[in-house]
Order: structure tokens, then sequence, then C-alpha cells
């Protein structure tokens, strides 16, 4: 009975093809306007790292300065507490982050020198985030204490300075020294860039990565966000690095409760020690975010998108309207036919699936049109906003697209319920007498 | 086969009532052909909706085949449409999206039976009112008796043993309306008890039994060789 409904459904369309397509479109603008958004919310939203998020943990510490008015507490760490981190306890895997720039002079002479945006990083890093590898791999420990000139590149860059070749144990010059490449990466991009949301959510990741130490010992050109809430004492680097300035990111993999409970004793000793120091005199809530309360404490997901999702469901809800219009005169419009049917033997029952599924009809064809209408708004929002941030993650994947038909069904069924119910009690003896 | 007694029934909008039948009482045996005449409005389709279940009456009592079917739901009411009564209308009111074979197939389908058996009832359906070279046309592409044959089939398609028909031959010529009544006339000998409104005196009066309604009642009820019930 199903195909034969769905046969009468396709045959009602082409009875009135005018009123049948003002439906699908506008079921298609309404649900692809809302699918633009919601793909956007869902990658933007999205774990970046599912399979570890609530293992992987960032320190939040007590700093500001108790004499400025609504200090918020910077949520990156200091050089003397990383520093301090890192030696802390080597039982899990962490890692001391931040960014730098630096100009790679290629070999030959066919390119010219150019700035990379680089990545100081312990070795734990990669597997921490389980990176992936196209080439070899990272380095191990050994070479952030021996501050080894060691290089991960990402495959853009591997492809820009050896062709995209294996070229695991050749040397780079950057910032002036040799660099013994270690391994490439893999494509990768987490979004949101969870690591380091500081410096852009979703920017791209960094080209070159290098032992974190080496941003210092080598006196690299550091980038990324700084936050000072007192000024060095003196001048230099030294001076700045035991300075109140934040600006490196701290991450340690706990794997289960127990592990996070152990760290977080350990951490809140180390906040009780400085303390006694004279600093972190700014108490805060938590010191322990794993990556989704990071994202949120951080607020990763842009308020804008939650506007245009209020826009987008509205819009929604207006073709949804109409449609019930629409339906509502086509169905009574069928009153005639109705009767026939009531007279030939069907029920009320079965008068209801024979519309619920050409309502469905109309919906599931609004809805392949409808990921049509999404898959162009959102090569649109890469064209309005593609050179802000890393939009490759915006797409249509499968999981979408059925949700989009899903969705298109649903609602349309819901917006048919109405004039359905209209239609299933249509009085047959009314509609026989004459026409 | 049929069997009313005493019903009534009234429709009422927010400014009248209008008794459309009233202490109605009719009974109709097994095999029977009956035609039902009277003035415009006085109740005839009206009657004929609540004898075939399309409508409720007001009050009385309606036995069909024994079953009182004022006691039935919706869904018991549209299985009793299906299975043992046949429409056939003035303006036929086949469906203009469907070719003449799936309008045929319409009753078949809402009794669920297995596709092969349907193939086989539909076309000897259209046989029997000799469209069957026509199946795959659509009802505008056919003339009204032709359409009107279609409807015919397709009320018999479910072999049905109670036949109504609310003027079939008013909207045909009398010379095709003569077709069609020679077919109800054939349906009737092989069993199926008819009843049928019209308001050809001519049609009337050749049936075996006629029944008058004026108001709402019946007036008149005579039958060709015997006396009144
Ligand atoms: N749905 C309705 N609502 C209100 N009044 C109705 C309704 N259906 C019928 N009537 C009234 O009931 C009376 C009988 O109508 P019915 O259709 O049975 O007449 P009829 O004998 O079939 O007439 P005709 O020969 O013109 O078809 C009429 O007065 C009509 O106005
Ligand atoms: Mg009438």
């Amino acid at each position: 009975m199903f195909f034969y409904y769905v046969r009468l459904a396709l045959l009602s369309y082409r009875r009135n093809p005018v009123l049948s397509s003002l439906m699908v479109l506008a079921v298609a603008v309404g649900i692809g306007a809302y699918m633009v958004i919601f793909t956007m919310n869902y990658y933007m939203g999205g774990d970046p790292i599912p399979q570890k998020s609530d293992q992987l943990h960032h320190i939040q510490f007590d700093y500001g300065n108790p004499d400025i008015p609504n200090f918020e507490p910077p949520p990156q760490l200091t050089w003397i507490d990383a520093t301090a981190m890192l030696e802390q306890t080597t039982a899990y895997p962490r890692t001391a982050t931040s960014k730098f720039v630096a100009i790679i002079e290629p070999p030959g002479n066919e390119v010219r020198p150019f700035f990379v945006n680089g990545r100081g990083n312990s070795a734990d890093f990669f597997s921490m985030f389980d990176v992936p590898f196209q080439y070899g791999s990272g380095w191990d420990r050994s070479a952030d204490v021996n501050r080894d000139l060691v290089v991960v590149l990402s495959n853009e860059l591997n492809e820009r300075l050896f062709g995209g070749r294996d070229s695991t144990g050749e040397t780079l010059v950057m910032h002036g020294m040799n660099f013994t490449v270690t391994g490439v990466m893999d494509r990768w991009q987490p979004a949101p860039k969870f690591y380091d949301v500081n410096n852009g959510s979703f920017d791209p990741v960094e080209e070159a990565y290098i032992p974190w130490e080496l941003i210092i010992s080598q006196e690299l050109n550091r980038s990324g966000s700084t936050n000072c809430w007192q000024a060095p004492e003196g001048t230099g680097l030294q001076a700045f690095l035991n300075a109140e300035c934040a600006w490196i990111q701290f991450w340690v993999e706990l794997p289960d409760a127990d592990a996070r409970s152990d760290y977080s004793m350990l951490v809140d000793n180390y906040v009780a020690e400085q303390r006694s120091l004279g600093r972190m005199r700014m108490p805060v809530e938590q010191r322990l975010f794993n990556v989704n309360e990071w994202m949120i404490e951080q607020e990763v997901h842009p308020d804008e998108t939650r506007i245009l999702g209020a826009l987008a469901g509205m819009l929604l809800a207006v073709c949804l309207l109409n449609t019930v219009g629409l339906l509502l005169s086509k169905f009574l419009g069928k009153a005639g036919e109705i009767g026939v049917r009531q007279a030939l033997g069907a029920h009320r029952g079965s008068l209801f699936i024979q519309h619920l599924i050409e309502a469905g009809v109309i919906g599931a064809i609004g809805g392949v049109l409808g990921i049509g209408v999404a898959a162009l708004g959102l090569e649109g929002i890469k064209v309005l906003i593609g050179s802000l941030l890393i939009t490759e993650w915006m797409r249509l994947d499968l999981t979408v697209m059925a949700l989009t038909i899903a969705l298109a069904i649903v609602s349309t069924i819901i917006a048919g319920l109405y004039p359905i119910w209209r239609a299933c009690n249509i009085n047959p003896s009314v509609h026989l007498k004459s026409q | 086969m049929l069997k009313m007694t005493h019903i009534t029934k009234v429709f009422r909008t927010d400014v009248v009532e209008t008794h459309a039948l009233r202490d109605f009482s009719l009974h109709v045996a097994e095999g029977e052909f009956v035609t039902v005449t009277g003035p415009s409005g006085c109740g005839k389709t009206t009657f004929l909706n609540i004898a075939g279940l399309l409508e409720t009456a007001s009050g009385g009592q309606y036995l069909l085949d024994g079953e009182d079917v004022s006691a039935l739901n919706d869904y018991q009411r549209a299985r009793m449409r299906n299975q043992k009564i046949g429409f056939i209308f003035q303006s036929f009111n086949l469906m203009p999206d469907l070719n003449l074979f799936d309008n045929v197939d319409v009753p078949l389908r809402y009794r669920g039976v297995k596709a092969a058996e349907r193939k086989e009832r539909v076309e000897r359906a259209l046989d029997a009112v000799g469209l069957l070279s026509r199946k795959k046309h659509l009802p505008a592409q056919l003339s009204g008796g032709q359409q009107q044959r279609v409807a015919i089939a397709r009320a018999l398609v479910g072999e049905p043993r109670f036949l109504l028909a609310d003027e079939p031959t008013g909207n045909l010529d009398s010379n095709t309306a003569e077709g069609v009544m020679e077919l109800l006339h054939e349906i009737n000998n092989n069993g199926t008890t008819i009843i049928m409104v019209t308001h050809d005196v001519v049609l009337a009066s050749r049936s075996a039994r006629n029944i008058q309604i004026l108001d709402g009642r019946i007036i008149d009820d005579r039958r060709a060789q015997q006396k009144a019930a």
C-alpha cells in the first residue's frame, strides 16, 4: 500500500504542478537556509577530538590583579608556570605550546626565503592530539631536554619545500639554523582548533613544529596573544620571562578520573605554594578543564551563529506556514476524490496515511532541492568569510544530507497535519452529490 | 437485505433545520431492482447516502444484511461499503489522474486483494462494460457514456451484493442511457440488489418496484405485478 500511496502522491503532484512546486520550493528554501546555519553550528560546535576530549585538559591558574576591576583571569600560562608544570611530573603526557614566526631559506636558488607560522610544543603534543603523520613521526622527550633542532612539517610545507616526498632526515634552514625533519604530518585541521583557542579558534594549523624550549633558547619570534597584569621588572628577555605575562597554552592528558584528581591535587598544591610567594591572588572556580569544558569556558562558539540560527529558524517557520496554506488548498481541492475514495471503502485511517505520504513526498523532494540550496548557501558563506577563517570543514557530508531530507520530510508532515486532518474529515456525501 | 424503520434525517445549520427524511420505513429484499423517484429536494440522495453508509441517520433503525449499522465505527462502515456496496454517481466521479485500470482497481486496493487477482478482476470488469481495450486511457479521453460504464465497472469489480445508483443516466443522452440501463438489468439478473434514483418516469415505470418520495416520506411503493407492500 505504501508504494501505491507514493504513486498517488506523485500523480497528485503532477495534477497541479504549480501549486506542488511552490510547496517544494518553500520547503527547499526554508530547509536549505536552516541547514546552512545548522552545518556551521554543527562543525563549530562539534567535538574536535571526540575520542579524547574528556582526557585532554588545559590548566587555568588564578591569574590576575585584584587592583584591576573586572579583570578576567587570562586563559594561558606564564613562562614560569609552564616550565614548572612541565617539570612537576612526567607521569602524564603533557605539552607546553605557543606560536612563533620564522623565515625559512629553501635549498637552491629557485625559491625565495619566506615566513612560516610555526608552533613550539613538547614531544607529547603529537600523540596527545592524535596528529596523523604522512612520513616519520614527532620527536621524543629527550629532544625536548636536549633542545635538539628537529622539526615536523605540515604536508603543505613539505609539498612546498620537498615536492611532497618523504623528507625525514633531511635538513632545512629556519631562523638561520639547520633543522632536521623528523616527520611530515598528514592533513590535519581540528575545528575548532581547540588546543589554541586564544589565537583564532578556526585558524589554519601551523606549518612547522619544533621543541617548545627552542623558542626561548634560540630566541625565535614569539607570536600569538600575550596578556600581562603586572609590568616586567627590568628589560630584556629574562625580565619578560619572569613577568606576570601569560602566553603559553598547556595541555595534559589524564586517562581517567583517578589521574584527574591526582593531577588536580598537584595543581592545587602548586597554586598554594605560589600564593605563599605572593602570586596567584585571584581565585578561580576551576583549574582543570577538559576539551569541551574549555570550549565553553573560552566561548569558542560565536554568538553570531546563534543569532543566525534563530533567523534561519524563523525563515523555516515562515516557509512551513506557507506550506500549511498550500497543502490546505491542495487537499481541500481534492474533496471530491476523497469522497469517492470513502464511498469505495477508504476509512479515515487510510486517507490519513495517503495524505501523510503525499505531504512526505513533497517534503522529500523539497529536501533534495534543499540540499542544493544549502550547498549554494555554504559556498556563499565561504566567499564571504573564507578569508577570515578556515572553511574547508564546512561541507555537506552524508550525515548532514540525510538530516536535511529527514528534517524536510518531518517538518512538511508536521505542516501537513492540520490540512491532513481536514482532508480526512471531509463529509463524503456533500461532495458526491453533483459537480 | 435492507431494512429501514422510522429513519429520520435532520440537517441543522445555524439558521435552518431541514428534515430531509421523516419516518422513513422501507424493506428491500435480496435481488430486487428498486427505482426511487420524487421531486428535487425530496430526500432521494439523502436516502441513498444513508443506505450506503456515507451518512448517518438522525433517528430510527437501519439494518443492512441484518446488521444494525448505527453501532459501527468509521472503520467498520468503510469495510462494509467496500465489501457489500457499490456506488454509481450521476457525475461518474472517476479520478482524473488515474487511468481506467487504476480507477477500477481502487475498491480492490482497499480490500487488500493481491496484485495478480486484482489484475484479473479489473480486466474482467472492464471487459464486461466493453472498455478493456482502453484500460490505459484517462477518464478525460472518454465520452460521458463510456465514463459511466467505467464507473459501473468500478462499482462491480468488488462484486457487491448491493448497488446504489444516484441518477446514473442523468448526464447521458437517451441512447447511451438505454445501454447503461441494459447493463444494470443484466447485473440485477445476476443477483445484485439495485436501488436507483432517477428522474426518468419511463425508466421508473419499467422497473419491478418503484418508490416515490415526497418531502422526506415514502408516498408510493408500487410493484409491477403485485400490490403495494
Ligand atoms: N449537507 C446538507 N446540509 C443541509 N441540508 C441538506 C444537506 N444535504 C441535503 N440537504 C437538504 O436535504 C433535502 C434533501 O436533499 P437531497 O439531496 O436528498 O434531495 P434530492 O431528492 O436528492 O434532490 P435532487 O433530485 O435535486 O438531487 C434538501 O432540502 C436539501 O437542501
Ligand atoms: Mg439528489
